[in-house]
C-alpha cells in the first residue's frame, strides 16, 4: 500500500539559496505526521511543493500515490491546506467564504450546503455564520482557516504551524480538532515549532535543520537518541562568552550553546555536572543566577544533533 | 462555472468596499454635481449663465423737424430691453453718464452705453456718427463684448442707411430728378423698417434671414438646453476617468488577495490558474459595465443628461468598458504590491487622462495640439466616442473610432494576460 505523503530527496533552490537539500520522509495513511524544526529549516518549501505553489529543483513527492509534479490536479484535489497566515476574505461572511471555497474545491448544490453546514459545527462556527470574517476573533479566524481545508473531505491535510500567535483556549481547540480529523481516518501533516504539540499529537515526527530531515521516527524514539542526557537551561550575571569555552571543556558536557543571554547544555548527569559548571562560572568571574533542569525531549533531541537550539 | 463564482465574488467584494463605490459611483457624480451647481442650474430649461448687466444712458433727442419717429439713441436703448434678450441682459437707464460711470464703479453694471446728446441730427443731417461710449468694468470681458457687439449692429445699420440715403442724392443728381424732404423721411422710414425686419428674420426665422445660423444636427438638444449638453460632456469626461480608474482598481484585487495569501490558496485547490485569472477578468468588466450603467442612469435624472441614440450610446461604453478593462490589467500586471498601486492609479491615470483629454472635455476649441496627443491615450479615443454619440452624429461616424478603442483595449488586455500568466506561472 502507498504511504500517504511520500517525499523522496526533495530539493529547491531559491537562487544561491539551498532551502532543501533533499529531504525525505512519508506518513502513512491515518496518521499524523510533524515536521519539527526551527524558522528557516524548510518545512513550509517543503509543504509549498507538496500543495503545488511550488515546483521542486529535485527529488519526487507523491499524495495518495500520485505524483505532485506530473498529476498537480489529482493531488490538488485529495489535499486540504491550512495556511501559516489566516488567508480568508474579511469583507466575506463565515459561510460565505464556506460556500466559495467550497465552489473551488468543486462542491455543488445541495451537497455544497450540508457540508458548510457540517463544516462549520466541526469548527464551533454555527452560531457565526452571518458575521463578516473580519469581525472574529483571532482564534475564530483559525479555526475557519481550518474549516476551509476540510470541506471536500480532502484524504489528506497539510497545517503549517496552525497555532502560532493565538490564545491558548483556540490553541487547544485546533489541537482537538486534529486528533478529531485524524480520528476520523484523514492523514494530517503538521508543522510546527513547538515540540510540545509535536509531542502530543504526531505518530511520527521529521525533524529538519537547514533543508534536511535529520531524525525521523515516533517521539518515543526520537527522544531515545539522546539517551539519558538532561537539558539544562541557565542565565548568568554578564554575557554568556564568558563562561562558554570553559564550560565546553567540562566533563560531563556533551553541548553548549546560548542564545539571547540564555545558555542550553546537554549533560550526562546533572547531579554531577552542576557543580563542575558553577565552578567554571566562578572562576571566570561570573555568576549563575538561574538554573532549569529538563528531563530528555524533542528539543533535546534537536540539541543534541544540531548543536543548537530549537527556539533559535 | 467557477469563472462565474470567482467573478462574482469579486464583484460582491468591490461592492462592498466603501472606497471602491465611493471612487467608482459617487466621485464621478459629486464632481459633476459640484460643475452643475457652479454653474447655477438647477432647472431643465435654464441656460446656466449669470445675466449680463447693462445700463443705458440716452442723451440723443429727435432732430428739429423730423416726422414723429422716435430718435436712433432710443434705437440702441430699446434692442437692450427687447424682449429676447431679457432672459441674458438685464438692462437699466441712468440719467447721465456720471452716474452711468459711478454705477460701474459700484459694479452695480458691467457697462454702461451711453449715446451722445446730437447723434441722431449728426447722423441725419450731417452723414456721420458721434461716438457712442461704452463704459467698462476692467475685469469683465463677455460683457462689454456683447455690449458692444450690440451696439455696433446697430450702428452698422445706421450708416447703411446713411450711405444709402447718400447713393440715393447722387442717383437723384444724375437723374435730375428732385426729392422732397418727406419722400427722403419716408424712404429713410423704409429702410428703417427693412432693417428692424432685417435683424428679427435673423433670430426669429432664419429661412427668410440673409444670414443662416445651421447648429450641427445634434445641436437641437444644445440648443433647446446648453446646460444639458454642457453636462452630458462634463459627466462623460468624469465617466471616462472613473471608469478608467475603477479597470486598475478592480484588477489591483489580484494583488491585494496576493498579499492576504487567499491567492496561493485558491492555487493550492484544483481550480486551474487560467480560471482564476480568467475569473478576475470578468470581475474588472462586469464593474467597469455596472458602473457605467449606474452613472448614465444617475445623469440622466440628476442632470438631464441626454445620452443620443441608445445604440450609440451602447457602442461608445462598449469601448469604454474594453479600453477600461484593458489598460487596468496591463497597469496592474507591472506592479508588484498594492503600496505601488497609489502612484500608478493617482498619478499614472490622471495624466493620461490629462492628456486624453478628460478634464478640457467641455472646453471649446482647444489647440490641435491638444487633440493630437489625446490621440493617444485609451482615454482620448474613449472620449472622442462619447462626444460623437453626444453631439448627435450617425451611429456610423462611431465605427472608426470604436474599432481603434477596442483593438488597443484587446491588446493591452492581451499583453497584462500575458504579463500576469508568467507571474503566476
Amino acid at each position: 500500500m502507498n504511504p500517504a505523503i511520500d517525499v523522496q530527496s526533495l530539493q529547491k533552490s531559491f537562487g544561491d539559496l539551498q532551502a532543501l537539500q533533499g529531504a525525505t520522509f512519508h506518513a502513512a495513511s491515518g496518521e499524523v505526521l510533524s515536521l519539527l524544526g526551527p524558522n528557516g529549516a524548510g518545512k513550509s518549501t517543503t509543504i509549498s511543493i507538496l500543495s503545488g505553489l511550488l515546483e521542486p529543483s529535485g527529488g519526487e513527492a507523491f499524495i495518495m500515490g500520485h505524483s505532485v509534479i506530473r498529476e498537480p490536479g489529482a493531488t490538488k484535489a485529495l489535499l486540504g491546506v491550512v495556511p501559516q497566515d489566516v488567508a480568508l476574505y474579511a469583507d466575506l461572511s463565515t459561510r460565505e467564504n464556506l460556500v466559495f471555497w467550497g465552489k473551488m474545491y468543486g462542491l455543488r448544490g445541495p451537497g455544497l450546503h450540508s457540508r458548510v453546514a457540517e463544516v462549520v459545527d466541526i469548527i464551533g462556527l454555527a452560531d457565526r455564520q452571518r458575521d463578516p470574517v473580519g469581525k472574529l476573533s483571532g482564534g475564530m479566524k483559525r479555526r475557519l482557516n481550518i474549516g476551509v481545508a476540510l470541506l471536500h473531505k480532502p484524504a489528506v491535510i497539510i497545517m503549517d504551524e496552525p497555532t502560532v500567535g493565538i490564545d491558548p483556549q483556540s490553541r487547544r481547540h485546533i489541537l482537538n480538532n486534529v486528533k478529531e480529523l485524524n480520528q476520523h481516518g484523514m492523514t494530517v501533516l503538521y508543522t510546527t515549532h513547538y515540540m510540545e504539540e509535536a509531542a502530543e499529537l504526531s505518530d511520527h515526527i521529521a525533524i529538519m535543520d537547514r533543508g534536511k530531515v535529520i531524525a525521523y521516527g515516533t517521539p518515543r524514539e526520537l527522544v531515545q537518541i539522546v539517551g539519558e542526557q538532561t537539558r539544562l537551561d541557565l542565565t548568568l550575571n554578564m554575557p554568556s562568552e564568558v563562561v562558554l569555552p570553559a564550560w565546553q571543556k567540562v566533563e560531563g558536557v556533551s553541548r553548549v550553546c546560548a542564545e539571547d543571554g540564555k545558555i542550553t547544555a546537554l549533560v550526562d548527569d546533572s547531579n554531577r555536572v552542576l557543580p563542575r559548571l558553577f565552578d567554571a562560572a566562578t572562576q571566570a568571574g561570573a555568576r549563575i543566577t538561574s538554573v532549569d533542569i529538563q528531563e530528555p525531549n524533542l528539543e533535546t533531541v534537536f540539541l543534541h544533533l544540531t548543536g543548537r537550539a530549537l527556539r533559535d | 462555472m467557477k469563472i462565474l463564482d470567482i467573478a462574482f465574488k469579486d464583484l460582491t467584494r468591490s461592492l462592498r468596499s466603501l472606497f471602491a463605490i465611493g471612487m467608482t459611483v459617487i466621485a464621478p457624480l459629486l464632481v459633476t454635481s459640484l460643475i452643475y451647481l457652479a454653474f447655477g442650474a438647477t432647472s431643465a430649461g435654464s441656460p446656466g449663465l449669470p445675466a449680463l448687466k447693462v445700463g443705458i444712458v440716452n442723451l440723443d433727442r429727435a432732430p428739429s423737424g423730423a416726422n414723429g419717429e422716435a430718435n436712433l439713441g432710443q434705437a440702441i436703448h430699446d434692442m437692450f430691453y427687447d424682449s429676447r434678450v431679457r432672459s441674458w441682459i438685464t438692462a437699466s437707464d441712468y440719467p447721465d453718464e456720471a452716474s452711468a460711470r459711478a454705477a460701474v464703479d459700484r459694479q452695480q453694471i458691467g457697462v454702461a452705453v451711453i449715446v451722445p446728446s446730437g447723434f441722431t441730427t449728426d447722423l441725419v443731417e450731417k452723414g456721420k456718427t458721434l461716438p457712442v461710449a461704452i463704459v467698462q468694468d476692467p475685469t469683465l470681458t463677455i460683457t462689454p463684448l456683447v455690449a458692444r457687439d450690440m451696439v455696433q449692429t446697430v450702428l452698422d445699420g445706421f450708416l447703411g442707411g446713411g450711405i444709402a440715403l447718400g447713393t440715393i442724392g447722387q442717383r437723384e443728381e444724375s437723374l435730375g430728378i428732385s426729392m422732397t424732404p418727406a419722400q427722403q423721411s419716408s424712404l429713410t422710414q423704409e429702410y428703417g423698417e427693412w432693417y428692424v425686419g432685417f435683424q428679427q428674420d435673423l433670430l426669429d426665422r432664419p429661412d427668410l434671414a440673409v444670414l443662416a445660423m445651421v447648429a450641427p444636427a445634434a445641436g437641437r438638444t444644445s440648443a433647446a438646453n446648453p446646460t444639458r449638453s454642457l453636462m452630458g460632456l462634463v459627466m462623460s469626461g468624469m465617466m471616462v476617468f472613473f471608469a478608467f480608474f475603477t479597470g486598475a482598481y478592480s484588477m489591483s484585487s489580484i494583488l491585494r488577495e496576493q498579499e492576504e495569501g487567499t491567492l496561493a490558496r485558491l492555487f493550492t485547490t484544483s481550480t486551474s490558474r487560467t480560471s482564476i485569472l480568467a475569473g478576475k477578468f470578468l470581475a474588472v468588466i462586469l464593474m467597469v459595465i455596472l458602473q457605467g450603467l449606474v452613472l448614465m442612469i444617475a445623469a440622466h435624472f440628476a442632470f438631464g443628461v441626454n445620452w443620443g441614440d441608445p445604440r450609440g450610446a451602447a457602442l461608445a461604453l462598449v469601448g469604454q468598458v474594453v479600453a477600461a478593462a484593458g489598460l487596468g490589467v496591463l497597469l496592474i500586471s507591472f506592479i508588484r504590491n498594492s503600496k505601488q498601486m497609489g502612484p500608478v492609479l493617482g498619478g499614472g491615470l490622471t495624466v493620461l487622462s490629462m492628456l486624453g483629454g478628460l478634464f478640457t472635455v467641455a472646453v471649446p476649441n482647444v489647440p490641435e495640439t491638444f487633440n493630437l496627443v489625446s490621440q493617444f491615450t485609451p482615454q482620448g479615443w474613449v472620449i472622442k466616442l462619447w462626444h460623437i454619440v453626444l453631439s448627435g452624429q450617425p451611429t456610423a461616424d462611431l465605427l472608426s473610432p470604436l474599432a481603434v478603442t477596442v483593438g488597443l483595449g484587446v491588446a493591452m488586455f492581451v499583453l497584462g494576460a500575458a504579463v500576469f500568466r508568467r507571474r503566476l506561472a
